[in-house]
């Protein structure tokens, strides 16, 4: 009897340590990367080279992808709820819907296989190869070298690429409204401004950049942590493009709850 | 600093400016925010805004002139609300602020128009004066939004769901059937009345020409009359309508006195009458005693001899008169002393 409930214990014991493991640890990661952050002799030379990278050359797949969401929710729009409201509400649905949620959302998920992937393969390839061992060997930290100035870069360059896509999908919205709808600029752009406000725009860029921070993180952790060779290196890519994709639903709800609650009507 | 670095700072650097500026020009644009000085400023207070939200529409005549620039509360319950207009638009003369629903969908808007202009409603119209006494400010007020319009029918739906249900209760099979003996009724009546209108409709016709016949005499009359008036008129211009007045005024006091004495001369004429019929009834005695030979008169005149014995009698003084008066001394002696 004594047996059967110290085995009982022991395994809602192991459950619990496996289940809150990966949490510590990934915490203990965030924290020495914050504490790498001051050495920004190692990390600021690198930035931009991540930056052009992880960023602007990220552009042109926010821009196709804004480009056709924008014309989707215009007809969307229209189709939904073209009979019983004004037509000028497409306007105002297209951009609510881009700035605060699709043009963030859409392009971190989309980012997040570019970019997350491309941090872990780098990485994980890094570890396999035993680079990261070298650097550790000459005294280079590497979560100020190879951490720090992807994860700035990350969320440094994810709300701009996330803006241009707020821009893009309006534009083709406002195309979309003229060309297939029939709806004239004057009535596009009465419900653009009807109900916008700068904090729409705030709250897209905002969270954004927590998006571009949890890619970063989740691909250069998958990447640090590979073992097992070329497989390994696959499995971390994989492993950090699902979890990223994951993480950024998980902040969207959060930020959400966290700033919306109050705005909402009640 | 190598070529790829260099590049990469370049065209780092190039696309954070090119869409951060491109981002807050957008945003200020969709803002619409005042960036040339092309707006000028109206504060109006209200006790209420309703659902007037930040950016919604300022109108002016139905046409969009400006935004709602901010919302605040103030001081003794007032909300302030400050609208930023096109500087280029007049704003009407005595202005006020009506706030109301623009649609349907949750959209207000802040309509500027002239106090004469407000609709002739009590309460909005003292919203208005309580706004504008004691301040500086441009008076504003709620208009009914759909939500208290639907109410107030709420109410009228109810009561007239409760009137419909009293109806029901009271409108049973034995009302049912005295309505329908009602209706045959007054389908009865309605029948005998409209054959006594067909007949009085006649009869109404004869009068109505008969009328027209009285009306074409008295227009001759009333032409006559005009005539007349017209002859008076230019009679009394010469004043002789005052004299013809004046005649018929000396007229009548003298057909007055003449009546007085033609009264007079009746009770004269009645008492002489009076007097005559008394006569001669005492003559009619008179005579009858005469003519029944009683009495000296009788006798003198129904007797010839007494009248031819009073013949020679006086023949007989007459002769004896005159020879007096030759011989006075043959019958008088008169001696004196």
């Amino acid at each position: 009897m004594t047996r059967y409930v110290h085995d009982a214990l022991t395994a809602v014991g192991r459950v619990t340590r496996t289940a809150f493991e990966p949490v510590g640890r990934g915490t203990r990661f965030v924290l020495s990367v914050l504490h790498a952050i001051r050495d920004t002799r190692s990390w600021m030379p690198e930035l931009s080279t991540h930056a052009r990278i992880l960023g602007v050359e990220s552009l042109p797949i926010g821009i196709f992808i804004a480009l056709f969401t924008g014309i989707v929710l215009a007809l969307l729009a229209s189709y939904s709820v073209g009979d019983i409201v004004p037509p000028y509400f497409v306007g105002t649905l297209v951009q609510k819907t881009v700035t605060l949620e699709l043009a963030p959302v859409l392009t971190g998920l989309a980012l997040a296989g570019r970019v997350g992937a491309n941090i872990a393969a780098e990485l994980g390839t890094m570890r396999v190869t035993e680079q990261i061992d070298a650097l550790e060997t000459l005294t280079f930290d590497p979560m100020s070298h190879l951490v720090v100035p992807r994860v700035l870069a990350s969320a440094l360059m994810f709300p701009i690429v996330v803006g241009m896509a707020m821009l893009v999908g309006m534009l083709s919205g406002w195309l979309a409204s003229l060309m297939l709808l029939d709806i004239s600029t004057p009535q596009f752009l009465k419900g653009v401004r009807i109900f916008f406000t700068s904090f729409d725009v705030r709250y897209g860029l905002v969270k954004s950049a927590s998006f571009g921070a949890a890619v970063a993180l989740i691909g250069c952790r998958a990447g640090l942590t590979t073992m097992g060779g070329a497989q390994g290196v696959g499995r971390s890519a994989t492993r950090a493009v699902v979890i990223s994709a994951v993480m950024i639903l998980v902040l969207d709800a959060f930020w959400a709850v966290t700033w919306l609650t109050n705005r909402t009507l009640k | 600093m190598s070529t790829s670095k260099r590049t990469s700072d370049f065209a780092v650097g190039l696309s954070v400016i090119s869409i951060t500026a491109l981002l807050i020009a957008g945003t200020l644009w969709l803002k619409q925010a005042d960036l040339g000085g092309r707006t000028r400023h109206l504060t109006a207070r209200a006790r209420d805004v309703g659902g007037v939200a930040l950016g919604n529409p300022v109108v002016i005549r139905g046409v969009r002139a400006g935004r709602v620039e901010s919302i605040a509360l103030g001081d003794n319950d007032w909300v302030v609300l400050k609208l930023a207009l096109d500087r280029t638009v007049d704003i009407p003369r005595d202005p006020v602020v009506l706030l109301a629903a623009a649609s349907l969908f949750g959209e207000w808007q802040a309509t500027v128009m002239s106090r004469d202009g407000v609709p002739a409603d009590r309460v909005l119209r003292a919203a208005l004066d309580e706004a504008r006494a004691g301040s500086d400010t441009v008076a504003g007020a709620v208009l009914p939004d759909i939500a208290q319009l639907t109410a107030v029918a709420g109410r009228i739906s109810g009561d007239v769901a409760k009137v419909a249900e009293r109806v029901e209760i009271a409108f049973d099979d034995a009302a049912a059937r005295e309505l329908r003996e009602s209706i045959r009724n007054f389908a009865q009546l309605s029948g005998d009345l409209a054959r006594t209108v067909n007949v009085q409709s006649k009869n109404l016709d004869k009068i109505s020409a008969n009328v027209q016949t009285g009306l074409a005499t008295i227009n001759d009359a009333a032409a006559r009359l005009s005539t007349f008036s017209s002859r008076v008129d230019s009679a009394t211009r010469r004043g002789e309508l005052q004299m013809i007045v004046n005649n018929s005024q000396t007229a009548a006091r003298e057909m007055v006195t003449a009546a007085q004495q033609l009264r007079e001369l009746t009770a004269r004429l009645d008492r002489t009458e009076a007097n005559l019929t008394q006569a001669v009834a005492r003559a009619d005695s008179i005579f009858a005693k005469a003519n029944s030979r009683s009495g000296t008169l009788g006798l003198m005149l129904n007797d010839p001899a007494l009248y031819q014995q009073s013949d020679s009698l006086v023949r007989e003084l007459r002769a004896l008169v005159s020879d007096v008066k030759k011989h006075p001394k043959r019958y008088i002696n008169m001696r004196m002393f």
